[in-house]
């Protein structure tokens, strides 16, 4: 067991190495941020441009500059962003809980709305009220998600004036863009429930559970539901990564000052520390989710090990 | 498995949505021989259900909505045919050959899945998108190369399966070569997961390319998409719904369509079926 | 059925809690497109700085809402030895937010700090170049000494790179402290500042343009027009500062909000690609200037919130001639033109453009419309903003035309028309013209003023009757405001004092 442990942390570690090496590559292709910090600024002379260069670091050869990035990532300091100065640490660490408080409320609501919806369509499995729930779960997954988001603006801001269309400023700004992001996680969550209890359904406990005559919503939410969890939990540990880029795109339309924001600024003026950061940061989160699946995999089934 | 008459109404709406969106795409030449690009600013924003020429209004530059609503469906399906296509057949020689092989091309391949997999798509689709610029091509591109390692995953579990199965064993003990096991024995029996993940994926993408289009990624502005109609109506919603809604129902049901068809497809090949993709 | 009934009813009971809460009187709330990071002056072009943070600084001259020059932090001036030296006296018991006090050596601290290394990571330095020192005559006395001559330093003087700033803060502190905590003389300072998602000032009693009447200012970062409006519409802010023309309308039309539509810095042109294809050729660049109904695009797709321009600048602009007349939209005289040139059949132009700017997305379709209308075959091609800036126009990788949107703060014919034609510069990959640059760099040698002006004007003629440009039209700044805000005077270089507004 140690070794398997030791090995899929290995491979965790190996795995975000690439992506910052990845990452790191890409964004020096994609221009540079000193034409966007000098631009407009009047007559541009490549003197200007290489002054800019110098002050930001980007006149050493890139090995040097990937370096000192790994370097500052494992001492904590994730540098300084181009635009501003501010410390990437700071920044990441205002955006990082705005961003896991909209994933993990959106997986909450969804499933709060997926569990029950997902149990009767098991429970009537090939009836109309599975046919119904799986139809109605699939219209949620077929609007492009900005489009939804423009709609519930339209309706709940502009119409009727409930909620705010915008900001992080208050609990009912949270509302629109977790019910976006459920809306969507829905679909998938019911099927998820509704597999995992057809499969739970038919083994013998359940069986012997009904026929000691306790009742239905007993067995199915006590008894049956218990022995999904941990099935239903791999599942959604193993979407985790979609989930984080759903987010990004809600996180534009509701003007969130999440990571999604802060990548997406970073990518137009090219900061590089910014993107890198979250980035990072993300696909390290993204990582250890699947790293924890697996071990919880390999406790419950000895023979994952052994791949 | 047994057949309820509820069984199949999935399938009923399913292909008969996604059907009737691709005849309507087909015959767009037909129907609207260049309606969709004829520009007249005096007509722009004339409200639908109005005239005969103009049945679903005109947009913001005075263009048929509907020509450009059914003309645009094909960018949107081309692109999300040809990208699954493209992503399934990279990604199902790639899942074959690992599975099959295994040793250090499966290593690499498995470790360089999980790196694509550890990567927010969005976030590198707008970095290269930044870079290279966008067209219909670079946008099947970015979706193939983002989603190959999906096949890839799908069917190397599946030979992986199959191989430990006595009649691949009996194949190589009669001699039979190692490509024809591959093409004759483990392609036809991994088809099915990938059928079901190709046409989920069709459905994703249409969405995918109108979420690029959204941020700014999109194609030529002047070729129809229902991504673009989508994105640049949004402003209009206001003032002039048609714009955006029309497109956006198109979509709306062109993808409900598939997603049925592949729920209905996943059910039938294996019901029990958990995966989330 | 029950238990529905009830569930629907408490929905009822809460929503009034989920209202945003009415905003107190005495506070005004803008939505601003983009958070300039660093609100260092000398770290900044972005006009995003200079509507919010001309609330925190002043310079030793300011523009009024006619762009006429008037006193700032200097009471008076004086031009001596043929304009080489500009003399000034400072006001008199001025202090910065932090106490600190203004004076002389502050000006010189200001500049040196702009001219020396501090400056030279940022873009503001490459205007000032012209400065050779600056002497402190007495404690309210300063004299700037240029060491070539300069006839819009005194205008420069009022931009963003000579806001003066607190040598003893920035000493102490460091300038990327100072950049996130600005500290200035201006009628309102920061007492706020979240990162991309908001700014709060609070006023400066002290100020010696007067008291400010509002109580808070809170700025919030929305990058989405649509966003703003809806904020605007639901209460959430006062003021959008980027209404998309599509919305203008239902911002008018709606009881509680009122429009606002002035001429704003920017013009808008499609330029040419003099060294390749089919425009090399004037004829074709006159054909097709000649072929786009700018009148129509201005009034239907911009519905009238632009003017058509005939060359690269405003009217508000130094060099404007009245008498400049455009080239009327004539798509018979453009075939006859293009047939002239006999070009081969399906020739392809294509227009490159940035793909943030939406409003233009509809316009270049319609300049697309157009063209084809004359038998041309058009393209149109979107670029990410920094790679359009960066890589696509200085390295000549246009099509046919590319847009380019420009207006200086100067509001100087001079800063768009050296940039855009003279050889070798940045923004001009195509164009070398000796006798155009002989008449761009003698201009800036002249110190008269309406010799100057003449010399300007000729050289828009010059770019209009070689057809370097397809000039399209001056874009207004658009503003929706909620009509509880009074005293609002929106000035056309978008740099806000909100010294005399008030919330009701």
């Amino acid at each position: 067991m140690g070794a398997f442990l030791l090995r899929r942390l290995a491979l965790a570690v190996f795995v975000v190495f690439v992506v910052t090496l990845l990452v790191a590559w890409a964004i020096r292709l994609s221009g540079d941020p000193a034409m966007m910090l000098a631009d407009g600024a009047g007559s541009i002379t490549e003197q200007d441009l290489r002054n800019i260069r110098a002050a930001l670091g980007l006149d050493r050869p890139f090995t040097a500059q990937y370096l000192g990035f790994i370097g500052g990532m494992l001492r904590g300091d994730m540098g300084h962003s181009f635009m501003g100065g501010t410390p990437v640490a700071r920044m990441v660490a205002q955006a990082l809980p705005l961003t896991l408080l909209l994933a993990f409320l959106s997986l909450g609501v969804s499933l709060l709305a997926s569990i029950p919806l997902g149990v009767q369509a098991a429970v009537h499995r090939g009836g109309w009220a599975d046919q119904t729930i799986r139809i109605i779960s699939l219209i949620g997954l077929s609007f492009p998600n900005f489009w939804l988001a423009i709609m519930m603006v339209l309706v709940f801001s502009i119409a009727l004036g409930w909620l705010p269309p915008s900001g992080a400023g208050s609990l009912s700004a949270l509302v629109m863009p977790v019910l976006t992001m459920a809306t969507i996680l829905t679909a998938t969550n019911v099927r998820l429930v509704r597999t995992a209890m057809l499969e739970t359904l038919s083994a013998q406990y359940i069986t012997v559970a009904r026929s000691k005559g306790l009742a239905e919503t007993v067995v199915l939410y006590r008894h049956a539901l218990r022995n999904c969890a941990i099935p239903l939990i791999t599942y959604i540990g193993l979407q985790f990564g979609g989930l984080i880029g759903g987010v990004v795109v809600v996180e534009r339309v509701f003007n969130w000052p999440g990571m999604g924001s802060l990548a997406f600024d970073a990518v137009a003026a090219r900061d590089y520390p910014v993107l890198q950061a979250v980035v990072t940061v993300l696909a390290a989160m993204i990582v250890a989710v699947n790293l924890l699946v697996d071990i919880v995999y390999g406790l419950v089934d000895p023979r994952v090990r052994t791949e | 498995m047994k057949t309820s008459p509820y069984r199949s109404l999935e399938f009923i709406l399913g292909a008969g949505l996604t059907g009737a969106m691709v005849l309507a795409v087909l015959l767009s030449d037909v129907l609207f021989a260049d309606g969709a690009d004829a520009m007249d600013l005096a007509m722009r924003l004339t409200l639908p259900f109005q005239t005969l020429s103009h049945p679903l209004g005109t947009d913001p530059l005075g263009r048929d909505v509907l020509a450009r609503v059914v003309s645009g469906g094909r960018i949107s399906l081309t692109v999300g045919v040809l990208s699954v296509a493209s992503a399934a057949a990279v990604g199902t020689l790639a899942g074959l050959v690992a599975g099959y092989y295994r040793g250090v091309w499966d290593a690499i391949l498995m470790r360089w899945a999980d790196v694509q997999l550890a990567l927010p798509f969005i976030l590198i689709a707008i970095t290269f998108a930044a870079i290279l610029g966008t067209d219909m091509w670079k946008l099947i591109a970015f979706m193939a190369i983002a989603q190959w390692v999906q096949y890839a995953r799908v069917v190397r579990a599946a030979v992986i399966v199959l191989c430990e199965r006595e009649f691949i064993a009996a194949a190589h003990a009669v001699g039979v070569r190692n490509l024809a096991i591959l093409w004759r024995h483990l392609l036809p029996n991994a088809a099915a997961p990938v059928l079901v993940l190709m046409t989920l994926n069709v459905a994703n993408n249409i969405l995918l390319e109108s979420s690029l289009t959204f941020l700014g990624l999109g194609i030529d502005p002047l070729i129809p998409s229902w991504g673009g109609m989508l994105a640049d109506g949004r402003t209009y919603l206001q003032t002039a719904w048609w714009v955006s809604v029309f497109p956006g129902l198109a979509i709306m049901l062109t993808v409900l369509g598939l997603n049925l068809l592949g729920d209905w497809l996943r059910d039938r090949s294996d019901p029990t079926t958990r995966s989330p993709t | 059925m029950h238990m529905r009934t009830r569930l629907l009813a408490a929905a009822v009971a809460i929503a009034p809690a989920f209202v945003p809460p009415a905003q107190a009187a005495g506070t005004l709330t803008v939505a601003q497109s983009q958070d300039p990071n660093n609100w260092d002056p000398i770290a900044t072009f972005l006009i995003a700085w200079g509507s919010v943070a001309s609330n925190m600084f002043d310079g030793l001259v300011l523009r009024d809402e006619a762009l006429n020059l008037k006193p700032g932090l200097a009471t008076s001036w004086e031009v001596l030895d043929q304009g080489m030296r500009l003399r000034f006296k400072l006001r008199q018991g001025v202090t910065f937010h932090n106490g600190e006090p203004f004076n002389a050596e502050a000006v010189k601290f200001t500049m040196a700090r702009l001219l020396g290394p501090e400056g030279a990571k940022g873009p503001q330095q490459s205007n000032y170049t012209s400065i050779g020192s600056v002497d402190v005559i007495d404690p309210y006395t300063v004299d700037i000494v240029l060491k070539r001559p300069d006839p819009v330093m005194l205008t420069k003087l009022a931009g963003y790179g000579a806001m003066m700033v607190p040598p003893k803060y920035i000493t102490e502190k460091g300038s990327a402290e100072f950049g996130i905590h600005p500290v200035g003389t201006g009628p309102f300072k920061v007492t706020d500042y979240q990162n991309k998602v908001s700014l709060t000032l609070a006023p400066n009693p002290a100020h010696w343009d007067g008291a400010p009447k509002l109580d808070k200012v809170i700025y919030r970062f929305i990058v989405e027009p649509n966003t703003q409006v809806a904020e605007l519409q639901s209460g959430g802010v006062d003021i959008a500062s980027n209404v998309p023309v599509a919305l203008a309308s239902t911002i008018a039309n709606a009881p509680t909000l009122s429009l606002i539509s002035i001429t704003g810095p920017t013009v808008t042109v499609l330029r040419f690609n003099t060294t390749h294809g089919p425009t090399m050729d004037a004829r074709v660049r006159k054909a097709m200037i000649m072929a786009v109904d700018r009148d129509t695009i201005v009034k239907q797709i911009l519905q009238g919130h632009a003017k058509p321009v005939t060359s690269f600048q405003s009217t508000l602009s130094f060099g404007f001639d009245p008498a400049q007349k455009p080239v009327p939209f004539d798509p018979v005289a453009a075939k006859k033109l293009l047939a002239e040139v006999k070009l081969p059949a399906n020739t392809t132009v294509s227009l490159d453009f940035p793909s943030n700017d939406t409003t233009f997305r509809e316009v270049a379709q319609a300049v697309a419309g157009y063209l084809t209308a004359v038998g041309l075959k058009a393209k149109i091609t979107p670029h990410e903003m920094n790679v359009f800036t960066n890589d696509i126009i200085p390295n000549g990788k246009t099509g046919e035309m590319f847009r380019m949107g420009w207006g200086g703060w100067t509001f100087d014919y001079d800063n768009t028309a050296y940039l855009m034609y003279h050889s070798g510069e940045h923004w001009n990959p195509y164009d070398k013209d000796p006798a155009l640059d002989a008449m761009l760099e003698g201009q800036r040698k002249i110190v008269d003023r309406g010799e100057r002006e003449k010399a300007l004007q000729a050289i828009a003629h010059f770019v209009a009757d070689n057809a370097l440009e397809l000039p399209l039209y001056n874009m207004n700044t658009i503003y929706g405001v909620n009509k509880r805000v009074k005293g609002l005077v929106a000035p056309p270089d978008n740099r806000w004092r909100l010294t005399g507004v008030t919330v009701d």
